[in-house]
């Protein structure tokens, strides 16, 4: 029977059927997830219970990502959200060999360099939290609030341009929804178009 | 600054540094992965004339540029020009775009060469004789499986002109066809409605009457409306279609957009929609899913293609072990036939012919009706059904042993239609023709699939002309010999050389059965495999028992155990793979209907709703995995859980329809309905224990 099983199960994972979870659903509780981080300590979603989290993908070769971190602008609200306790998870779903895949020590020789200023960047090279947040660009951000559920989906703001000329009078989506989360306010918008790169997921899968 | 932002850009990318161009260098340079250009649909402009530029972009392989709404990822591309004064250009006129998919994403671009038309109108005052330079700085993202933003700075020189100038040469009629091609307006009516299966798109509207509908498509404008890379679910309707797709960010928590406009792919064609929310009109549903397409490969094989690849199958079929017999005896009595009556010769090898050529084209008629009914989807409809899968491999398996020389078939065969083509004369021969279709037939099947999957995808006219030519091209060889029968001694004489090309042609068959068994792995799992297995292993002992039978036969001996045994045993294999399978599931259930979900709802009690299929690989694994467990059956007992089956095993339009409600084209789809009321929660295609356990107590609490 094990057998039966283990064989049918391969069958699965070997793409016979194709593998459909729910969405993100806005106001519904996030998806749970668990992930190593660049510095080898396990991250679960449920370790931060009560706090307001936000998770940005990203992907060091993608020009989205450097329009962000080139200017600054990113590290900036990473240091600002994180002093005021919010906690800020990068996480990383580029496949083994596809642009931006993160080892441990590729992570931080990354963070170093970008003087990145989150909590913690998490490896996922499996995709398996990409899937279950249905995450398709770099970046692309969400953010859950202190009950656990989702409270922003979307792009950073509200110029989906790789073009660093673009940042000049942007709407930063992801700091109004801080700032309405914060002030215990319903966040004003809660949705937005995603842009970036795609996420380099593991086409295979 | 633009220039630094440009530098900097290039610095981050991780492709190679020497791939990388220098940003803000003018086109052509020689690392990019685009050429641009700017092409005129006209040698000169005259003033107060509107005339179409066009940017030319040409694409490296592999690569591609993106639509105005690129889909999950990626930019459109951008013009920013600078004319004199006066001078004014339109926005980009988009051609319809290609659907991109990236891994699990869906990018909308361009691959290839593609060229993006622009309006440019010269002011009234503009001198004649005078030359007007087009300054354009495109900026363009052209992504493989990375991305990589390219910046053009193109210019184009026109002279003014008294009078409008003539054509372009080269370009002219490129532009015109991108601006005849591209997605207009063409007064169709468009609503959408948010379902709880997904957002259902209803267009209807004249051109779309009679439309091929398979394949079609929305490219959305708003990149927010839809979820790109979920399929959408087509259903035609006498007046239009409506297209079921699964709802994008602009659909969460709150009312949804106004509006949803986009272009409508259809049947070739690109029409510009805007859809207002609304009811969809019953006239843009109704007549189900596009007929799917046949499984053959030959999808792009012209008419005269397919017939002459028809002849010349028909040729080969000759050569088919399981023709090779009678037509050696047919051959053997042509021989017979000399001088004086080399008439006679020729009115049987006509008749043979005549007899072959008829049997295709009755063959071709069942199957075309058989289509006709509904009940079959192009050649190749008949491997769908597991069961037949499973008797073909038997088939195929059988036949490989009796060219490997296991018994002999030859001797009952023939019987069976001796009796008619043993007559003498042309009725006989007629008959001959016909036997040696029928019995090449298992052999045409495997080997034909594609010429005749094309065939049954077309008119009937043009399925029957393709029959035609095959049973020409079989009839073809023997009616030569008829006619010329010095052809006959040079033909290889028959001769224990025979004997050897019949056993190497076995091999061909046991490849067909192995060909076979992958296909019901395919369809319905181990379990079905390895009960297939089991049949041919007693399949192949009937066969060595109807051999031995056979030999006693032929020495005298009275076999009748022996035969009554083979017999049996093949009777046997077949039963085993053609019996419905024992489904007895740990888990008590009940058919579906939406009356009995309705009535258990309205008792209050959760509901697990199981759209599965026999057919279904995944089903089936949900089932052993997840649902037919003893955790699964103690939850469901637990919180009292109706357990409700839909099977979609044999094709059913309410279930269908259903699925599609729910954004599927197909099975597995699980459901649960909690006691509270409202909308049930889809589980995941891949469940687990825990999934379905968490999800019926959610339920309960509900």
């Amino acid at each position: 029977m094990i057998d039966r099983r283990t064989l049918l199960a391969a069958a699965v994972s070997l793409g016979l059927a194709a593998p459909a979870l729910a969405a993100p659903q806005l106001g519904q509780p996030a998806p749970p997830f668990s992930a190593m981080d660049a510095q080898g300590h396990r991250r679960s979603l449920s370790d931060f219970k009560g706090k307001t989290v936000v998770l940005e993908w990203t992907n060091s070769g993608c020009p989205y990502v450097g329009k962000h971190y080139g200017s600054g602008t990113m590290q900036a609200l990473q240091k600002k959200e994180t002093a005021d306790g919010v906690v800020w998870l990068t996480v990383s779903s580029s496949a083994p060999d596809m642009q931006g895949y993160f080892t441990a020590p590729t992570a931080r020789a990354w963070a170093a360099k970008e003087h990145w200023a989150g909590t913690a960047i998490l490896l996922d090279s499996a995709g398996k939290i990409g899937r279950a947040y249905e995450a398709k660009n770099t970046p692309h951000m969400f953010i859950i609030d202190k009950a656990g559920r989702i409270a922003y989906m979307g792009g950073i703001d509200d110029r989906p341009y790789a073009d660093p000329e673009s940042l000049k009078g942007a709407k930063p989506y992801v700091a109004l929804a801080l700032a309405d989360l914060k002030a215990g306010r319903p966040v004003a918008i809660p949705v937005s178009q995603p842009y970036g790169c795609s996420v380099k997921y593991n086409s295979a899968e | 600054m633009r220039f630094l932002a440009g530098l900097f850009l290039a610095l981050t990318m991780t492709l190679p540094a020497a791939a990388q161009p220098p940003a803000a260098v003018p086109s052509p340079g020689p690392a990019k992965h685009v050429t641009t250009e700017l092409v005129p649909e006209h040698e000169g402009v005259a003033p107060g004339e509107t005339i179409h530029v066009a940017l030319r972009q040409q694409i490296q392989k592999g690569w591609h540029t993106y639509w105005r709404n690129s889909g999950d990822s990626g930019e459109p591309t951008q013009i920013k020009w600078t004319l004199p004064t006066g001078w004014q250009a339109g926005g980009i006129i988009w051609p319809a775009p290609a659907k991109i998919p990236v891994g699990p994403l869906m990018n909308y671009g361009y691959e290839g060469e593609v060229l993006l038309p622009v309006a440019v109108t010269a002011p009234a005052n503009a001198r004649p004789g005078d030359k007007v330079t087009l300054k354009a700085a495109v900026s363009l993202l052209v992504c493989a499986e990375v991305c990589v933003p390219e910046d053009d700075a193109l210019s184009l020189t026109l002279p003014v002109t008294a009078t409008p100038a003539p054509a372009e040469p080269m370009w002219a009629k490129p532009i015109a066809a991108a601006l005849a091609a591209a997605p207009k307006p063409a007064g169709l009516a468009a609503v959408f409605q948010p379902r709880p299966g997904g957002v259902a798109l209803a267009v209807t509207g004249v051109v779309l009457k009679g439309a091929n509908m398979a394949g079609a498509y929305f490219f959305p404008f708003d990149s927010t409306v839809i979820d790109h890379a979920k399929p959408q679910a087509i259903e035609r309707g006498p007046d239009g279609l409506t297209l079921t797709m699964a709802p994008g960010y602009a659909f969460q928590g709150g009312k949804g957009p106004a509006g949803l406009a986009g272009v409508l792919a259809v049947g070739g064609k690109a029409y510009e929609i805007a859809a207002t929310p609304g009811a969809p009109p019953p006239g843009a549903s109704g007549l189900g899913p596009p007929p799917a397409k046949a499984q053959g490969g030959g999808g792009d094989l012209g008419l005269a293609a397919a017939a002459v690849f028809a002849f010349l199958g028909g040729l080969i079929l000759n050569l088919m072990p399981c023709v090779v017999p009678i037509l050696a005896m047919k051959a053997a009595s042509l021989a017979g036939h000399g001088g004086g009556e080399q008439a006679e010769a020729r009115r049987q090898g006509l008749a043979f012919g005549i007899g072959s050529v008829l049997t295709f084209l009755a063959l071709a008629g069942g199957l075309i009706a058989l289509k006709a009914a509904g009940s079959a989807i192009g050649w190749g409809f008949q491997l769908q059904s597991p069961p037949v899968v499973a008797v073909l491999c038997l088939l195929m398996l059988a036949v490989a042993l009796n060219l490997s020389g296991l018994f002999e078939v030859g001797t009952s065969l023939q019987g069976a239609g001796s009796g008619l083509a043993n007559r003498g004369g042309a009725l006989g021969s007629f008959f001959t023709g016909a036997l040696a279709v029928v019995v090449a037939a298992p052999c045409t099947a495997p080997f034909m699939g594609p010429a005749l999957g094309w065939a049954l995808t077309q008119t009937p006219a043009a399925a029957l002309t393709v029959f035609l030519a095959l049973g020409l091209g079989f009839a073809a060889p023997f009616v030569l010999v008829a006619y010329a029968p010095g052809l006959l001694s040079r033909l290889p004489r028959p001769g224990p050389w025979m004997e050897m090309f019949r056993k190497a042609l076995a091999f061909p068959m046991y490849g067909a059965a192995a060909w076979l068994a992958w296909v019901l792995a395919q369809q319905s799992g181990a379990d079905d495999l390895a009960k297939l297995f089991a049949a041919a292993v007693v399949a192949g002992l009937a066969a060595w028992l109807a051999g031995l039978a056979q030999r006693r036969a032929a020495m005298g001996g009275k076999p009748a155990v022996l035969t009554a045994g083979a017999g049996l045993l093949a009777a046997l294999a077949v039963a085993a793979v053609v019996w419905p399978q024992d489904k007895t599931t740990e888990l008590p259930s009940e058919p579906y209907s939406p009356a009995r979900l309705a009535e258990l709802r309205a008792a209050g009690r959760p509901v697990f709703v199981n759209y599965t299929a026999a057919w279904c690989v995944s089903c089936q694994v949900n089932d052993r995995v997840a649902l037919s467990t003893h955790k699964t059956t103690q939850a469901f007992a637990r919180h009292k859980v109706a357990y409700l089956k839909a099977d979609w095993t044999r094709r059913d339009g309410a279930i269908a329809a259903e699925l599609a409600s729910y954004g599927r084209a197909g099975v597995p789809l699980y459901l649960v309905y909690g006691t509270n009321g409202g909308q049930g929660v889809i589980l995941p295609s891949i469940l687990t224990p825990d999934i379905v356990v968490k999800a019926v107590e959610a339920a309960d609490r509900h």
